[in-house]
């Protein structure tokens, strides 16, 4: 087990230093330069625009060979300096750790709100299946999965904030994260990233219940003398979540990556995902490098993760 | 088109171009799931107005400042206006009419005609880019089964490798970097979104190579090819459609998104782009932003009710 | 019929609601289980002997199964309609379960420690330790090897037959006065078959336990049962004690089962069958269900269900060939 993790770890560094190897050759050989948005600020002033530039390249290193630079800002990677934000003129890791809360916050709660209600919804549309609680649950579901996210965020705040005034149509950073206002204010993003995720865990939650529900052991159970709540609490339940743990860490990446990327945008909340879309536009490489490496990091960490836990939830898999 | 690939084609869609009857068995089987009809329906429908509905509507990219925001018919939008010379405000009521059904956005520019053409993109984008996508998946997945060995393992890291990459943000990444056109938005998802197919399909086709018939077909001297082509591409076909049909709404869905951030192709217009601008005029125009989105919704319920319907059909188990 | 009788069974139905149509698993079946004895059901497959046992407990998927008339009564109580509550209190304490297949009867993810002591916490009021230890002696009775070993294993780490031991274990741990053994032996090999027919032998004489042995092998019926109770198509077409069934059968299908076993000393070279199929339980044929396969069919068995009647004291049978000398 531990020299699995071992080998698991060293192949999670291997895989996270090829995206970020990607990342930064795709920033660098793009048509703009991080530099830009000086140059625009002393063209207004009437410098010379050219001679500027490349005494602010040469400074940064910026000018040197492609490689050169990877390789420079690899080693100051690895003593720990994430780099300079050319577009927020702050350091890298500044910047990033007064906005990751944003995101973090954003996430764990959606993910909660997400496992919680979904796996309740399927428990109870699997055990009460063909009445009309399961069949309203079947709709939700698919209408959950089918509509895009960043659409639902768009159609809450319009019908919360802008008609029924209920909420500010914008994410308001005055309040401090450890707030009712602040949680308030988290209810529609919550929703708009989480009722996807939400829908299909419904599904999966209730077909894998029934799949269960029909194994032998059940049976076996309920020949125990054992009530109808322990039969299906326990016993079908334990097994019917182990393929749900490997679809819900499934589910963080694309999460992490996509959906709350795109929730951020929308609400306005000025989380990790807003930043990398700004230095995106800004190409400030450092920054998108930084925050792709530590989502990467984070995502095969949770796999791993995932992987250890698994072991204890199915006694069956055995890493050797 | 090669004589050659014709051939090779009419082996892959072997079963069914061969064999009607089990076509036939199988359309018999969908119809009794209403859901999927009604999905088919509305795809074809969506597909008619893809191809012919440009003929008929205005020009979707034509401004018109005359008319901008104007609310569907029966609707209305109040507007003040700033008198300069009385120096006050009037207020203005704006009503939709027959000229443009589904009312304007804010530049004037007709949103049924926007709709039609953002039908004419989603399809565009996600049947090319998932015939890309499954083609390669498939490719992958049975050559990796097939071979085995290093190959597999090589393959089967690789796939690892991409699956674990933050596919929106370099999604994101690409389109800053190299422009947004529908090209190289089909490209980049088409070659990044076969990682399922390929594992799907590999276990799949891992498992029909140790049945009989193969061993059979191997104890008649039939070469690698031949059993990949004649026997295990045919075989895993079936789940190639249901992949496929299922992967189509999360592709439109990320093209959406892509537009709806600003980076979609600008010489067309799709509902990502409309819903762009929805996005900044929600209280002044909510249907700038409400039709494109059902639109989407509609047709991401539509693939999946499709998907699922074929889905179970082709499932022997499946009772129906 | 008896005053020992421990459980008695009395016209049970049980029916499946498909939607393709009922299906008559159980169609009327009568017997009393008697205090120490070993009643064995026999059949073909799909004859309805599972459902039968499933019934006794009433552990039949419901919907859409439904125990459509009959009673079954133990200690006063029918257990075809009494309060699921208290059928739960009866089912693992006083009639236990065996299920044909160990693998998939046991549940993957709890060990088999856990699954016992989860049965005896059910029942039984001891704590945890006490419950442990019964658990150990269990084990140990169903000798299986280094017993605290495994308690803590899962059953894919056990090998078949310890499975179907640990199973075994499982069912006595609330020392039952039923247990009722559905093919007990048909998934494990031969080897294993024969510790598991010694086990259940020696509970049979010193636990002084009633065994309902359900099985398709006339020669276990030999070994292990006292009476014997031929079931057709949802029905007992034969009840009498095992050596009157073997040596003097009287149902023409009983008959037909006692030849097809392979006789070791015979010099024929074909094993004989019993010609056609088991009915369709969805269509059962008019009047007895065995006239189209029964080599000695008359007129009256097309279109007259016969009735189980004694033709001894302790025989029955249900067949047209047997006037009723009962009356």
């Amino acid at each position: 087990m531990r020299n699995y993790i071992i080998k698991r770890l060293f192949y999670s560094v291997i895989i996270a230093w090829g995206i970020l190897t990607v990342t930064f050759v795709l920033l660098r050989i793009g048509p703009t330069s991080p530099v830009d948005r000086y140059i625009l600020n002393i063209a207004a002033k009437g410098q010379n625009v050219e001679s500027v530039k490349q005494a602010i390249e040469a400074r940064y290193g910026l000018d040197k060979p492609l490689i050169e630079q990877y390789f420079t800002y690899l080693g100051n990677l690895l003593q720990g300096n994430w780099g300079w934000s050319f577009s927020t003129s702050m350091p890298v890791l500044e910047l990033i750790g007064s906005h990751w809360i944003y995101s973090f916050q954003l996430i764990l709660l959606a993910t909660i709100f997400a496992i919680v209600l979904g796996i309740s919804i399927g428990m109870l549309s699997a055990v009460k299946q063909n009445t009309k609680f399961d069949y309203a649950a079947s709709i939700f579901s698919f209408i959950g999965i089918s509509i895009p996210g960043f659409w639902l965020g768009l159609m809450l705040i319009l019908v919360f904030a802008v008609q029924l005034g209920i909420f500010k149509t914008y994410y308001d950073t005055n309040y401090p994260i450890w707030s009712l206002e602040n949680l308030k204010q988290l209810i529609l993003p919550v929703m708009a990233l989480g009722i996807g995720e939400l829908a299909g865990y419904v599904r999966y939650t209730r077909s894998a219940m029934l799949d269960n529900l029909r194994k032998e052991f059940v049976t076996t159970a309920r020949a125990k003398g054992l009530s109808e709540r322990t039969v299906i609490g326990k016993h079908v339940f334990r097994n019917a979540i182990l393929p749900l743990v490997t679809i819900i860490m499934f589910d963080l990446g694309s999460i992490v990556f996509g959906g709350a990327y795109l929730t951020e945008i929308v609400f306005g909340i000025p989380g990790l995902g807003q930043v990398s879309f700004n230095a995106i536009f800004a190409n400030d490489y450092a920054v998108v490098v930084a925050i792709t490496l530590i989502g990467t990091f984070l995502v095969l960490l949770l796999n791993l993760g995932t992987d250890v836990v698994y072991t204890y939830l199915d006694p069956r898999i055995r890493y050797d | 088109m090669t004589s050659k690939s014709i051939s090779v084609l009419r082996k892959i869609a072997g079963p069914f171009y061969v064999n009607r009857r089990l076509l036939g068995y199988y359309w018999e089987r969908l119809q009794k799931n209403k859901l999927s009809i009604a999905g088919l329906g509305f795809i074809l429908f969506l597909a008619i107005v893809g191809i012919f509905g440009p003929l008929f509507t205005q020009d979707p990219t034509k401004a018109d400042l005359e008319v901008p925001n104007m609310p569907p018919p029966g609707f209305t939008r109040q507007e003040s206006i700033y008198n300069i010379k009385t120096n006050d405000f009037t207020n203005r009521t704006i009503e939709g009419g027959l000229t443009h059904p589904l009312g304007t956005d804010s530049k004037g520019r007709d949103m049924l005609a926007m709709l039609v053409s953002g039908a004419r993109i989603s399809l565009f984008v996600g049947l090319l880019a998932t015939g890309i996508a499954v083609f390669l998946g498939t490719f992958i997945g049975v050559l990796s089964a097939y071979l085995g060995g290093w190959v597999d393992n090589a393959l089967m890291r690789f796939t690892d490798i991409m699956m674990t990459f933050p596919f929106f943000l370099l999604l994101v990444l690409i389109v800053f970097i190299f422009g947004s056109s529908l090209a190289i938005i089909v490209l980049v998802i088409g070659l990044t979104g076969w990682t399922g197919a390929a594992r799907l399909i590999r276990s799949e086709a891992l498992s029909l190579r140790t049945r009989d018939f193969i061993t059979a077909s191997k104890a008649l001297g039939a070469s690698d090819t031949r059993i990949m082509f004649n026997h295990l591409i045919p075989n895993v076909i079936s789940l190639v459609i249901v992949m496929a049909s299922l992967s189509i709404p999360g592709v439109i869905m990320a093209e959406a998104a892509l537009s709806f951030i600003g980076l979609g192709d600008p010489t067309s217009t799709s509902w990502g782009t409309i819903l762009n601008a929805g996005q900044h005029s929600l209280e002044t125009a909510w249907w700038v932003a409400v039709e494109p989105g059902i639109m989407l919704f509609l047709t991401v319920l539509a693939f999946n009710f499709f998907g699922d319907g074929l889905r179970d059909a082709f499932d022997p188990k499946a009772s129906i | 019929m008896n005053s020992e009788a421990l459980l008695e069974v009395k016209n049970l139905k049980t029916w499946f609601f498909t939607r393709r149509g009922i299906v008559k698993a159980v169609n009327g079946v009568d017997f009393a289980l008697r205090r120490g004895e070993c009643l064995c059901l026999v059949g073909e497959s799909g004859c309805g002997k599972s459902v039968t046992a499933l019934s006794l407990l009433r552990l039949f998927d419901s919907p859409p199964g439904k125990i459509v008339e009959g009673e079954i009564i133990y200690q006063g109580i029918d257990l075809a309609r009494c309060p699921i509550g208290h059928l739960r209190q009866i089912r693992g304490k006083d009639i236990a379960m065996v299920f044909q297949n160990a693998q998939s009867a046991l549940n993957p993810i709890f060990t088999i420690g856990d699954q016992i002591i989860e049965q005896i916490n059910t029942h039984l009021d001891l704590n945890r330790e006490q419950a442990l230890e019964k658990a150990r002696m269990l084990l140990d009775k169903m000798r299986i090897p280094e017993v605290d070993r495994a308690l803590t294993q899962y059953p894919h780490q056990m090998s078949g037959g310890m499975k179907q031991r640990a199973m075994i274990a499982m069912s006595l741990s609330c020392d039952p006065c039923i247990l009722i053994a559905d093919e007990p032996t048909t998934a494990v090999d031969v080897t294993i078959r024969a510790q598991i027919m010694n086990i259940l032998q020696e509970l049979k004489r010193n636990r002084d336990m009633s065994i309902i042995f359900i099985t398709h092998d006339l020669s276990l019926v030999r070994e292990i049962g006292d009476r014997a109770a031929v079931i057709y198509g949802g029905r007992i077409v034969e009840i009498a004690p095992v050596e009157r069934i073997l040596n003097k059968p009287a149902h023409p299908y009983t008959r037909g089962l006692i030849s097809c076993l392979p006789d070791v000393s015979s010099e024929s070279k074909r094993l004989p069958s019993i010609e056609g199929n088991t009915p369709n339980p969805m269509d059962m044929p008019s009047g007895c269900p065995f006239h189209p396969r029964c080599n000695r069919v008359m007129d009256v068995c097309r279109s007259v269900l016969p009735e189980l009647m004694n033709i001894l004291d302790v025989h029955a049978v249900a067949c047209h060939l047997h006037p009723n000398l009962g009356k």
